[in-house]
């Protein structure tokens, strides 16, 4: 056996059953859900009727839990479940999340709530004020230390092909740390600039926000982040380090090749990068057009690399992948891209006038702009890169440009917005038609179309239909090809290629049949988006870093096994209503005839950056912006620490899981959550703590000193609409405590209390109440009907007056307060899967002989403790659970004696 | 005038209203229905995001509440 004892809950209930059995000699495991043990009871002002300290009584109590030498105290665990053995014994399936902080090194020196970019409601402040997703629970918490709550991947970050940590840009730029905004997508990729335009942003398609008005624009947020990045004079700012003595080449400058030559220079290694063209970029330099990504922008990018050290020749086709190794080079990384072009196999493509749109798109990078004046241009393919073709025609002057695909506009593999914008530039496109050839005399005159019935088959591969008796003939001077490209298998024949337009490599650590060189890109993968070479890059460097060090290669680490994905309906769920934004728009200046290659896209303000950013829901809640690991002093943080499980044996069970708090917006009456000048005693309680989130009692509609204060008791208590007919037994006195209090801190104020009746049933409690009369608070009995709010955040209390006539009247005050009841915290039952643990009728865990053997449940060997039986004040709680621990150390001892005596029987059978 | 949003919402605007903030109380500290108006949101609202950053200390209270309130500003740094 693990443990004699399970403990599950640690608020006062919970640490007294455990302290008493640990005093006893027995072993306690103590499970409890939040960061720190202590339960409600440490949340607390003062108590009643002593008015001493809750912390100062409760915080001893902590400490002897987590220090005591027979109590294991697992905070920030979970217990998933709870099975009984034929011998009576419990297996327990306990979890000890990840709280991502390394608990030896914290130091609770709250560095990391300071830098944190994402602000949640504080629950151990009733929601009154922010805390941080990185957090130590409250200032007393014991043990003291932080938590990162990471509830999952926020869709944004699991989407991106990159890797990028979008979720951490995008909360970075909302709280103005535009730099560091940069430096998160910099850690992935030198590529910000060209990214921030030129990205289709799966991010965006996968935004939960997208479910409510719109999308947050993440693209454009990281061209700002890169914008105000390069706005900078001091550039390119990066720190060379210090040299490990290995080389890697790398073939090829496209989005692969660059992020791996980024992240291996990054590390320490001789990087070189050789490049067929005559100027570096690859695809991005060479096909994407200057008005959707200008050359000044990628190069900015590209001098990031250079200025690690990062050497690019040019003008440089590598072949002989031996001839690296023996110049010096430790390992290779083939990012070629997929330069070579598909053809159609049709007759006349072989005319002059007919081109491919990459050489065609290259020419026009390069310098050789061809003057398509007076001209007709036909454009064949429906994919972006026909598109980008389309629409440079246009630009060179054309007199008319067709782009005709086999796809309706619909089906078109390009993106609906740029399809979109290719016709408000005057491209005609012509949808759903195939080309039967190309005529003309040596050189093109016309491209011949034949109807396309279906592209696909019933398996959805690609099979196109045509009807040959439906045809046209489209007269043009050129016809630009894009349908398809590959990556030349033939210049590597050392390397295994897979099907006849890529190579072939290990789609986990892209290393290739020759161990010493990997392959990323869109070389392996076919044509894809510059996003997703940029991940492939990032993946290679990984493992060739491995590689080179001698590790071996499996999983990318932070990549492959990052949290699973935040469930959209789970983000949305977190509130009960949304207030609609504004959407940032983006208004294109297209015109319908466009004459040059100017940017289309305008920069986003600061302005627009701020609110479009401020829409983030917080999916995942930590960003994984980075900046908590950056500034702990004691490199504490760890995000990729893993939760872990285990299942433990043990001998009885107390549940002492305590209770809940009424939701007082159940009595929309009273206004909670309509008037922000009504809260709750809980959240009172709060504001007249030593760590209150005010600097005093304010009220939370405008900051203002209350100084007239309403108390409505039995709020959700002793009401049958509700469905609650019990007392809550507590609430008369916290209130009358609370009242007392509140007369201590400010002097002028009023308080008067709405009741039914006083119910002072304790030791002092009568005295207690006399007191609070005696300071001045004035009881009214009889019950409130209605609240209303004035404009000045004052509210008008309607309340039967029983002692003075019965008569209905209406009395102003700027706060009032709703002395809410407890309700039974149903959870307890899902610990036992295999067998029903009973409630009472009340729906608290029931004690089946209460009057006798109080803590008894039906469950043999599982007891409660606390509030989790009913409602209780803390005294009564902490003589609730110390029965419960009598009955637990009755239970294990009868387990011992039983247990002997069968051992007894045997030997004597023996014997 | 105030109107009631998701205190979630709210909460999570916080990062975004600090710079507003910040500049509505560079002149001198200010009380919340005084940088409600400055910066032209609900005074509920502005409550959250004060105290938020008064928790974590880029607001500091003045030492007394004058007509009920206290007055908001950035906190002195001391060289």
């Amino acid at each position: 056996m693990d443990y004699d004892v399970l403990v599950v809950g640690s608020g006062i209930g919970g640490m007294e059953s455990a302290l008493k059995l640990g005093d006893m000699g027995y072993k306690v495991l103590l499970v409890e859900r939040e960061g720190s043990v202590g339960g409600r009871m440490i949340l607390l002002s003062k108590v009643f009727p002593t008015l001493d300290c809750a912390s100062c009584i409760s915080t001893p109590k902590m400490a002897s839990t987590i220090h005591h030498p027979n109590i294991t105290a697992m905070t920030y665990g979970e217990v998933d479940g709870i099975r009984r053995d034929k011998n009576g014994r419990f297996h327990v399936q306990v979890r000890q999340k990840a709280r991502y902080v390394d608990e030896a090194a914290c130091t609770g020196c709250q560095q990391c709530e300071t830098a944190c970019t994402v602000a949640v409601p504080d629950q151990f402040n009733a929601d009154l004020v922010a805390r941080r997703a990185a957090y130590i629970p409250f200032p007393q918490a014991v043990p003291k230390k932080a938590v990162i709550e990471r509830q999952g991947t926020s869709p944004c970050t699991n989407t991106c092909p990159a890797g990028i940590k979008t979720h951490g840009y995008v909360s970075l730029i909302r709280s103005g740390k535009y730099e560091e905004a940069f430096q998160r997508v910099a850690d992935v990729t030198p590529l910000v600039a060209t990214l921030g335009r030129a990205c289709y942003a799966p991010c965006e398609d996968q935004c939960t926000r997208g479910e409510l008005e719109a999308p947050i624009p993440i693209r454009r947020l990281k061209r700002f982040a890169a914008d105000t990045h390069y706005g900078r004079k001091d550039l390119p700012n990066v720190d060379r380090p210090q040299a490990n003595g290995k080389r890697v080449a790398i073939i090829g400058s496209g989005p692969a090749g660059l992020t791996a030559a980024w992240q291996l220079a990054r590390q320490g290694y001789g990087v070189k990068i050789f490049e067929a063209e005559p100027q570096p970029g690859g695809a991005m330099r060479l096909s994407i057009p200057s008005y959707r990504l200008p050359v000044e922008a990628l190069e900015r990018d590209i001098a990031n690399v250079t200025a690690l050290g990062v050497e690019i020749a040019t003008s440089t086709r590598v072949t002989d992948l031996d001839k690296l190794r023996s110049d010096g080079f430790d390992a290779v990384c083939v990012a070629t891209g997929t330069p070579s072009s598909a053809k159609l196999r049709v007759d006349g493509e072989d005319l002059a006038g007919v081109q491919s749109a990459l050489s065609f798109l290259r020419d026009i990078k390069l310098g050789a702009k061809p003057n398509l004046a007076g001209k007709t241009v036909a454009v064949i393919g429906g994919g972006n890169v026909a598109i980008d073709a389309a629409r440079s025609a246009q630009r060179l002057g054309a007199t008319a440009v067709h782009q005709i695909c086999l796809e309706r506009r619909g089906e078109m593999p390009a993106h609906t917005w740029e399809v979109k914008e290719a016709l408000d530039e005057s491209v005609q496109l012509h949808d759903g038609w195939g080309i039967a050839g190309f005529t003309g005399n040596l050189e093109v005159e016309a491209v011949d179309l034949k109807r396309c019935t279906a592209v696909f088959d019933a398996e959805h591969k690609f099979r196109p239909q045509y009807d040959d008796s439906d045809r046209q003939s489209i007269r043009c001077d050129l016809a630009i090809v894009a349908i398809g490209m590959g990556v030349d298998t033939a210049a590597f024949p050392k390397l295994a290629p897979n099907g006849s337009r890529a190579l072939q490599a290990n789609p986990q650590t892209l290393q290739t049949s020759l161990p010493w060189v990997f392959a990323a890109g869109d070389a392996v993968d076919g044509p894809t988006s510059i996003a997703t070479a940029v991940g492939k890059g990032n993946r290679a460097a990984y493992m060739i870093d491995r590689y080179l060090r001698g590790l071996e290669l499996g999983a990318f680490e932070g990549i492959d096994d990052r949290l699973g994905v935040m469930d959209k309906s789970q983000v949305l769920a977190r509130q009960k209503s949304y207030t609609p934004r504004k959407v940032i728009k983006l208004s294109l200046p297209l015109s319908a005839h466009p004459q040059d290659f100017a940017e289309i896209e305008p920069p986003m303000t600061e302005a627009e950056a701020r609110a479009g950013s401020g829409g983030c829901l917080d999916c995942g809640v930590c960003s994984e912006c980075g900046q908590c690991v950056e500034t702990c002093p004691a490199d504490a943080i760890h995000l990729d620490m893993k939760e872990k499980k285990q299942e433990v044996e043990v001998g009885a069970v107390v549940v002492s899981t305590g209770y809940k708090l009424f939701a007082a917006d159940l009595k929309p009456q009273y206004g909670f959550g309509k008037y922000p000048n009504v809260i709750t005693a809980m959240q009172m309680d709060r504001l007249l703590a030593p760590t209150r989130p005010f600097n005093t009692i304010l009220r939370p509609g405008d900051g203002k000193v209350p100084e007239r204060i309403a108390y409505i008791m039995c709020t959700g208590s002793r009401d049958k609409t509700v469905d609650n007919p019990l007392c809550s037994k507590f609430c008369c006195m916290y209130s009358v405590k609370q009242n007392q209090l509140i007369m201590g801190a400010l002097p002028l104020a009023d308080v008067t209390v709405h009741y039914m009746d006083i119910r002072a049933a304790g030791k002092r409690y009568e005295e207690f109440y006399d007191q609070a009369k005696s300071m001045g608070a004035t009881y009214v009995k009889g019950r409130v009907a209605k609240i209303s709010e004035k404009d000045d955040g004052n509210l008008v209390v309607r309340y039967e007056d029983i002692e003075n006539g019965g008569n209905l009247v209406e009395a102003e005050y700027d706060l009032v307060v709703l002395a809410v009841g407890v309700q039974p915290n149903k959870d307890p039952v899902g610990l036992f899967p295999e067998e029903k643990l009973a409630l009472d009728d009340y729906s608290y865990v029931a004690e089946l002989d209460e009057d006798l053997n109080p803590g008894r449940t039906n469950i043999p060997g599982v007891f409660v403790a606390g509030t989790a039986s009913g409602a209780k004040d803390i005294v009564d709680s902490i003589l609730h659970a110390g029965a419960a621990a009598a009955q637990v150390a009755a239970h294990l001892e009868e387990q011992a004696q039983a247990q002997r005596e069968t051992t007894q029987a045997k030997m004597k059978v023996l014997a | 005038m105030n109107t009631i949003r998701d205190i979630r919402e709210v909460i999570r605007e916080e990062p975004v209203m600090q710079r507003e903030i910040l500049a509505a109380v560079k002149l001198g500290p200010m009380t919340i229905p005084e940088i409600a108006t400055a910066i032209s949101r609900p005074a509920d609202e502005v409550v959250f995001w004060v105290m938020g950053m008064r928790r974590y200390g880029k607001l500091k209270e003045s030492k007394e509440a004058t007509d009920g309130y206290f007055r908001y500003g950035a906190p002195e740094v001391r060289s």
